[in-house]
């Protein structure tokens, strides 16, 4: 009762540090995925058309995946020093792999014969693309953006190691000082951003959904 | 008028998926392509849209070489249906048919008239139909709307890539009938593919049959029936089809051209000698012997003869002069409900000057249909053995 009364007036003490914080973390995060729609769905595209090149740019994707976050935060340093930039870069590619792999996916599950169709009648690549393939795809891609933002506001937290700022301040802060509270004010509103950004982008996926498809087949990383 | 010239198709010097091959189509034709999977069939209709580009040769569509034609407006002159439909799910009914419409910037009123003018051609009506979505539809009612977007921006001719291969039979069966109709109306330009020779000799004016990536037979259905080229076609055709399609076996085929014959001014007794001798109850009756072409003026039978009072009496004044005759190219159907209905039991088959050419009798359609049963058994005995 004590403990969580004082984490409360804890919290109230330092609300306008909190949230200065959680706008800080939701705008990293949100140029990373940012870059990650702008770079990631073009390039997911590109390998449904050269299926060739499908196997190395995931694979160089999923690298990137695969080595801990940590690690890579330490490895940009030399590269691109401490702050802002160095965070927002390695998050970008963090985020990339599900958005690349559900483009990708999206569009390789499209009914060839749609596409035949499409072709056959007399309709350009280009109008294939955005009037039948990039729709039809849109709810399997925003799923990969959905998945990139969660994984991100989380992985945000790590950032603040080499200075992006962000809730992850206030946990590591929280650490150093053995302060519990600290601790708590930083992970709880993230959990609750990460929470809360999955059910929005949960959202948009469902109302992406185009009208004459019952179900559809989402493929998740 | 499409024409290939010496079409080939090959993806590698050893494979050619179509070999050197002429094909004439002209306006208004409906042509079957028909053939075992991987014949060429597919790839030959494919290369007519450019879907697929000729390694060699020469396609011509109205005079113009389509290698020279920009691909994506080549297209839009042609429809294409395909056997999966492949509509757009994402799309309403009424969008579907209107994308081409729609690219060629026609305007909202006109695509909707035209839309709802397609859909009640292919029987599903506009108002009911229009804004629904395919996937609220059957298999069947969605082909209809596959051939509703082919037609959308009237093009002469129409590909068909074994559109109704996926129903059912009944649902298959209503289609190519309606198809039929629609084409009576619209007289486009079909190439169909199919690998179905009950669906070809329905649908076809013409079909033709392809393996190895060539043509072996292009010809009418009757012909392709009733004249395969070589073991092949017949094969494929299959020695019992002409069984099944008795509507395609005319009185022609049926007949026995060398009819017992006399002459106005024989005598009876005349008469009696020629049916001994030629084993026949019945003679025609022409104007004098000869071997020209000649109209039938009556006929006599035994029943004619016993009734004579003499043998001296002249044929002229004993004969029937009321003569069933009907045309060579009376189907054996319409030929047996002739017989049946007038209680004949022969009937003269006469040519387009109205000259005897030959008589179809009770004993030559039971020689035919014996015949035709032996065909049967062994086609069947080969299959079993095939087997």
């Amino acid at each position: 009762m004590n403990n969580k009364a004082s984490f409360l007036e804890f919290i109230g003490g330092r609300y306008v540090e909190i949230l200065e914080l959680a706008l800080q973390h939701i705008q990293i995060t949100g140029i990373a995925v940012g870059f990650a729609i702008l770079i990631g769905v073009p390039l997911g595209i590109m390998i449904t058309r050269y299926r060739n090149t499908s196997n190395l740019v995931l694979g160089i994707a999923n690298v990137f995946q695969t080595v801990p976050s940590l690690a890579l935060f330490g490895l940009v340093i030399p590269f691109l020093g401490v702050g802002l930039t160095p965070s927002v870069f390695v998050l970008f590619l963090y985020a990339l792999l599900p958005i690349i792999k559900n483009t990708y996916i999206g569009i390789s599950n499209i009914d060839p014969s749609t596409i035949e169709a499409g072709k056959g009648m007399g309709m350009t690549g280009y109008q294939i693309l955005t009037q039948v393939e990039v729709p039809l795809a849109l709810p399997v891609i925003m799923g990969g953006i959905r998945i990139s933002t969660v994984i991100n506001i989380g992985t945000a937290t790590i950032a603040s190691l080499i200075g992006a700022g962000g809730l992850g301040d206030l946990i590591f802060k929280g650490i150093s000082m053995y302060n519990n509270n600290l601790i708590l004010a930083g992970a709880i509103p993230t959990a609750l951003l990460a929470l809360s950004m999955d059910a929005i982008l949960g959202f948009v996926e469902m109302m992406l959904e185009p009208k004459g498809r019952r179900k559809m087949k989402k493929t998740f990383v | 008028m499409i024409e290939l010239k010496s079409v080939t198709k090959s993806y590698s010097e050893a494979a050619k998926v179509v070999d050197r091959l002429d094909l004439k189509v002209y306006e208004g034709e409906f042509v079957i392509l028909i053939g075992e999977s991987g014949c060429g069939k597919t790839t030959t209709m494919k290369m007519l849209n450019r879907l697929v580009e000729p390694t060699e040769g020469q396609i011509i569509i109205d005079g113009q070489d389509i290698m020279k034609m920009d691909p994506i407006q080549l297209r839009r002159r042609i429809g294409y249906v395909i056997q999966k439909v492949g509509l757009f799910p994402h799309m309403t009914v009424g969008e579907n048919i209107e994308v081409i419409p729609k690219l060629m910037k026609w305007d909202k009123e006109k695509r909707k008239a035209r839309t709802m003018e397609l859909l009640d051609m292919v029987g599903l009506p506009g108002e009911t139909y229009y804004d629904r979505y395919p996937d609220e539809m059957s298999g069947g009612q969605q082909q209809r709307i596959g051939v509703a977007r082919a037609l959308a921006t009237n093009p002469d001719i129409i590909l068909m890539d074994e559109p109704f291969s996926a129903l059912d039979p009944m649902t298959r069966e209503q289609l190519q009938d309606e198809l039929l109709k629609l084409q009576d109306e619209l007289h486009k330009t079909i190439i169909f593919v199919t690998h179905d020779m009950d669906e070809a000799l329905k649908l076809g004016d013409k079909i033709a049959v392809m393996k190895d990536g060539k043509i072996l037979q292009y010809d009418t259905p009757e012909r392709i029936l009733k004249k395969p080229k070589d073991a092949y076609v017949e094969f494929f055709v299959g020695k019992d089809r002409l069984w099944k399609s008795p509507e395609m076996v005319y009185a022609k085929d049926i007949m026995r051209k060398n009819v017992a014959r006399t002459s106005m001014t024989r005598t009876v007794s005349h008469a009696l000698e020629l049916m001994k001798k030629r084993g026949v109850n019945t003679l025609a009756v022409v104007e004098k012997q000869s071997d020209q072409p000649q109209e039938v003026l009556g006929f006599i039978t035994r029943k004619e003869l016993a009734k004579a009072m003499n043998e001296d009496m002249k044929i002229k004044d004993i004969m029937n002069k009321d003569v069933p005759v009907i045309s060579e190219d009376m189907n054996m159907v319409d030929v047996l409900d002739y017989l049946a209905q007038n209680k004949l039991q022969h009937v003269y088959v006469v040519d387009e000057e109205k000259k005897l050419s030959g008589i179809v009798s009770e004993s030559s359609i039971v020689n035919l249909i014996t015949e035709m049963i032996t065909d049967y058994e062994e086609s069947k005995e080969e299959k079993k053995h095939e087997q």
